[in-house]
Formats: structure tokens, C-alpha cells, sequence
């Protein structure tokens, strides 16, 4: 091997080691954890079998925050995609002070999770804020505030997420509309055609890609909602989710194998809708 | 027409910076004010829980906590996402592909299947409760490597064969020839890796237990008031989280918008 293949190799060795020690390690690691009994207090471990994943689909608590974790992934996604999308139409087209809104809107998404989750937390609590318009409003707020309710509680992390992550799937689109060539546009003025025939025949299916690559990162990410849970709620009032367990269970009660076995089924689900996503994603793109 | 978009448009802001105006009206109350809006909107102003959090307590020190992890997580990506992703551009040897297939599988690992096994191996490797253990696992990432090596990709070679040609060595080359000419990516990594790590909470958070090494969000989500949650402070607190954001959004917003867009183009 000449000199420079040794050169390479030295120089890619840092991801070498962290990928090793850092990824493929614990990954292997936690699945074989899965299938044992490893508790913190019991010095000895033994396999266990499928037994871990057996019991989780017996247990109501696990049950409960995946039901909940889908709701969040169900409930949010669609209505952040488009409300992202309308506000990347509505400062598209340069106008003064564009950048200003731009960077506004864009803001909270920069922002520390666990910071927006306080402010939240207050603003959303008896005498808060949120909870004081809603009075106004007269739509009667749960009496202890959003986040004391069961009904409430989780439906109010959600729109809390929504409000959060606009703004970044805003500057995606953005950045889709940019790349969509100006001649289709003036072509379909040319032919006459309406506003809305032009978003629906151009616009629309020119954004499919970034709209997909939009819904594939916020699947993987809101899977894994954890922070504002934690902030928030601690899981309390049907608000835990699939994270949420693997915390609890693993890093409160040190039931470190059948944490690992959660968060596996949890890689599955995950890697499943991603398969599918990507698939649409290729197929969408023959077209 | 124009005026009613205006409106919208305003409307909408209002909603967006709301809560972050909130956290600073908050942080500039007097001590135990009650958060009314009467209160909200009187033009009293104080800086005296900021005084208060910069002279006692443990918020300062979370501050230094997150500057000190901050800063040797992207300078250790910086470095090291160079090396590796200039490796993958310029480089042959055997096992390179699937290495470089490494950062994207790496990359579409979720990460809450990492809690358990990482928590176990910094715990076993001796470095739990330490900055070791913000530092150590977070030296190098896949979107950087990613990132890095699109670019050298699109930089022609000739000034590297020139140096080689004069004798230079392969690390005067790296630092010298190729360094400054990646630059502008190498800035778009920096902005990404700090504002990641300064609001990252998951992992310092199991890695860690004690005080003296918690940083700032760790430290916010902890917090705990004498009686009832003592709201000044931890917005004034919240606030030490947020300035540094603000200021590195303000001066580098054109890096931080292209290197979001960037990922989402490519793929």
C-alpha cells in the first residue's frame, strides 16, 4: 500500500474509533441487552430470551406511550407540514422587510427545547398566559391548567411542537420554491392559467421531494419526542411517550435490558416508516 | 391587498416571538412579582435577578459548563470532520466505501436507541459525571463529515498535486493548502455543531449528575425553587440560554439558513 493510501486511513481514523466505540458498540450492545435480565442491583445477567418483548407488549404503561407517540407523530405532522408551506407562500415573493419575518418565524426552532418547554409550561398553567385567552375566549381551559389534564395535557405539547418547528420546515420549502425554474410559471401565464391551477400543476408537485424529505426527518424526529415531555409533564396525565419509558424504565428504575428491548421495538417502528417514506420518496421521483 | 398581508404577516410574528419577549419581560421583573399582565405591561424594569444569578447559585456555573463543552465540541468537529471527510474525498484505500457508507447509515440511527448502551459504556469507561463524557462521543459527526466532503468534492485538486510536487508534507497540505479553501464550509459546520450542543439536553443529561459539570438546559430543567418554581429566575436563567443564540443567529444567519437547506437539497 503506497504512502497516501496510509495517509488516508489516518486521517479518516477519528470516525473509525468514534464509529466503533460510539455507534456500532452500543447498538450491538443494547440489542443483545434486550434479551437479557441486566438490572442495575444484580451483578449477574442472564438471556432471557424473547422474554423482555413478550412482557412489553403485555404492558399497559409501554402500550399507553406508543399509543401516545403515535398520536403525537399522527397529529402534528400533518398540520406543521402545512402550516410550514403556507407561510413559505406567503414570503416567497421578495417584499420589504421579508427578512424580518423570515427570521422570526424561523426563531423559536433555534431556540433551547427545554427553554421553550418552561415558558410553555408556565404560559399553559393556571393564570398563564394561553390559559387566560382561552377563558377569554370562553372556551373553559381544563381547572388546573392544560398540562394537569388528562385530556389536555398531551394535545398541548403538540401544538406547543407545531408552533416550535414551523419555521424550519418553512425555510425547507423555501429553499424547494427557490429551485423550481421561474419559465414553467410565466409559461402557464402565457397559456392563461389561474393562480391556483398554477400551484396545483407546478408548484405542488415540484415540492413533492422536499415536501417527502419534510415528512421523513419530522417522522424520525417526532418518534422520539422526549425533552417537553420530560419538562412538562414527567409522563403524568396519559402524556408519556415511547422515550419517555425507555427513561423512566432504564435511567430511573435501572432496568437496563428491558429499556433495551423498548427502544428497539421503538428502532423497528421507526426504520419501518422510514423504508416506506423512502420508498414514496423513490417512487415519486420516476414521475 | 398589500395592507391586510401585512397584517397577516405581523399577526403571525406576534405569535412566534411572543413566548421568547415572554422569557425576557419575565427575567426583568423585581423578585416575586406576580407574572399579571398589569405587571407585563408596566415599564418597570430590573436587572436585579440577573444580578442575583451572576453572583450566587449554580447558573453561572452552568453557563461556563456549556461554553466549555460547546467550545471543544466544535473544535474538535472542525478538526476532525475536516480530516475525515477531506479522507473521503481525495483519498484511495481499501475499506474507504464502506466507511463513507458508515456516516449514512450513522446518520439514520435514531438516537434514543443510544441512551441505554452509552450511558453503560461512558459509566464503565470511567467517565460518567465528567466533561469527558459531553466531549468524548461528540467529536465528530456524520452530517459534518457529510457536509465537508461534499465540498472538497467540488474543489478542483491542482493546488494539492502542486504542494506535493514541492516536497510538502501530507500535513501541511491538510492544514495549509486545503484548510483555507474550505473555509466558508468549515464555518457553515462550526455554527451548526455549537448552536447543537449549547440547546442539547439528552445526552448531558444521562451522562451526568452533579452540578459542577451540568450545563445550561440541564441545569434549566432541573431547577428547582425554594417553594413554588421562582419564575424570574429561571427565565433569566432561560434567558443566559437563549442571548448567545440570538447573537450568533443575528450575525450568521445566512450560514446557519444554507446549511440547513443544504442537507434537505441533496437528499
Amino acid at each position: 500500500m503506497s504512502s497516501r493510501g496510509l495517509t488516508g486511513r489516518l486521517f479518516v481514523s477519528p470516525w473509525f474509533i468514534t464509529l466503533i466505540i460510539f455507534w456500532l458498540f452500543p447498538l450491538l450492545y443494547s440489542l443483545y441487552l434486550g434479551f437479557t435480565d441486566y438490572k442495575l442491583l444484580s451483578d449477574s445477567y442472564k438471556w432471557v430470551g424473547f422474554a423482555n418483548f413478550r412482557a412489553l407488549f403485555s404492558d399497559q404503561q409501554f402500550l399507553q406511550s406508543l399509543k401516545n407517540t403515535f398520536i403525537f407523530v399522527i397529529g402534528t405532522i400533518p398540520v406543521t407540514t402545512i402550516i410550514a408551506l403556507l407561510l413559505a407562500l406567503l414570503i416567497d415573493k421578495k417584499f420589504p422587510g421579508r427578512t424580518i419575518f423570515r427570521s422570526g418565524y424561523f426563531m423559536p426552532s433555534i431556540t433551547s427545547m427545554v427553554v421553550i418547554a418552561l415558558i410553555f409550561t408556565n404560559l399553559y398553567s393556571r393564570g398563564g398566559y394561553i390559559y387566560l385567552l382561552a377563558d377569554m375566549l370562553g372556551l373553559s381551559p381544563p381547572e388546573n391548567g392544560f398540562l394537569l389534564s388528562n385530556k389536555t395535557a398531551l394535545f398541548s405539547v403538540m401544538a406547543m411542537d407545531v408552533w416550535m418547528s414551523v419555521g424550519y420546515y418553512m425555510l425547507l420549502f423555501l429553499a424547494g420554491l427557490k429551485s423550481i425554474p421561474k419559465e414553467l410559471y410565466e409559461a402557464a401565464e402565457v397559456a392563461g392559467a389561474s393562480m391556483w391551477r398554477k400551484f396545483v400543476s407546478i408548484t405542488l408537485p415540484l415540492l413533492k421531494p422536499v415536501m417527502l424529505f419534510i415528512v421523513v426527518i419530522n417522522t424520525i424526529k417526532s418518534f422520539q419526542v422526549f425533552i417537553e415531555i420530560f419538562v412538562m409533564t414527567k409522563g403524568r396525565y396519559g402524556s408519556s411517550t415511547a422515550v419517555y419509558f425507555i427513561y423512566e424504565t432504564g435511567l430511573n428504575r435501572f432496568e437496563f435490558g428491558y429499556a433495551s428491548a423498548a427502544a428497539y421495538i421503538l428502532f423497528i417502528i421507526i426504520a419501518l416508516f422510514s423504508i416506506i417514506q423512502f420508498g414514496l420518496l423513490k417512487q415519486r421521483g420516476l414521475r | 391587498m398589500k395592507i391586510a398581508k401585512y397584517l397577516i404577516l405581523i399577526f403571525i410574528l406576534l405569535i412566534m416571538i411572543f413566548p421568547l419577549l415572554w422569557m425576557f419581560r419575565v427575567s426583568l421583573m423585581p423578585a416575586g412579582a406576580s407574572i399579571s399582565f398589569q405587571e407585563f405591561i408596566r415599564p418597570l424594569v430590573t436587572l436585579s435577578i440577573y444580578s442575583d444569578i451572576l453572583t450566587s447559585g449554580n447558573m453561572l456555573k452552568y453557563f461556563i459548563n456549556s461554553c466549555i463543552v460547546g467550545i471543544a465540541v466544535t473544535v474538535g468537529n472542525i478538526l476532525f470532520c475536516f480530516m475525515v471527510g477531506y479522507s473521503f474525498s481525495r483519498f484511495r484505500y481499501l475499506g474507504k466505501n464502506i466507511l463513507f457508507y458508515s456516516v449514512l447509515f450513522v446518520l439514520m440511527i435514531p438516537a434514543h436507541i443510544m441512551i441505554i448502551p452509552l450511558y453503560l459504556i461512558i459509566y464503565k469507561l470511567g467517565l460518567y459525571d465528567s466533561y469527558w463524557a459531553l466531549i468524548l462521543p461528540f467529536l465528530v459527526n456524520p452530517i459534518g463529515i457529510f457536509l465537508v466532503k461534499q465540498y472538497i468534492d467540488t474543489l478542483p485538486s491542482a493546488m494539492e498535486e502542486a504542494a506535493r510536487v514541492d516536497g510538502a508534507s501530507e500535513l501541511r497540505i491538510l492544514f495549509r493548502v486545503v484548510m483555507p479553501l474550505c473555509k466558508p464550509a468549515l464555518a457553515v459546520l462550526a455554527i451548526q455543531v455549537f448552536l447543537t450542543n449549547w440547546n442539547s439536553f439528552l445526552f448531558p443529561f444521562i451522562l451526568t449528575s452533579s452540578e459542577s459539570v451540568r450545563t445550561l438546559p440541564v441545569g434549566l430543567a432541573l431547577y428547582q425553587g425554594h417553594q413554588a418554581i421562582d419564575w424570574q429566575h429561571l427565565m433569566a436563567g432561560s434567558s443566559l440560554a437563549v442571548i448567545p443564540v440570538l447573537i450568533i443567529f443575528l450575525l450568521f444567519q445566512r450560514q446557519i439558513v444554507s446549511g440547513i437547506t443544504a442537507g434537505a437539497i441533496k437528499q
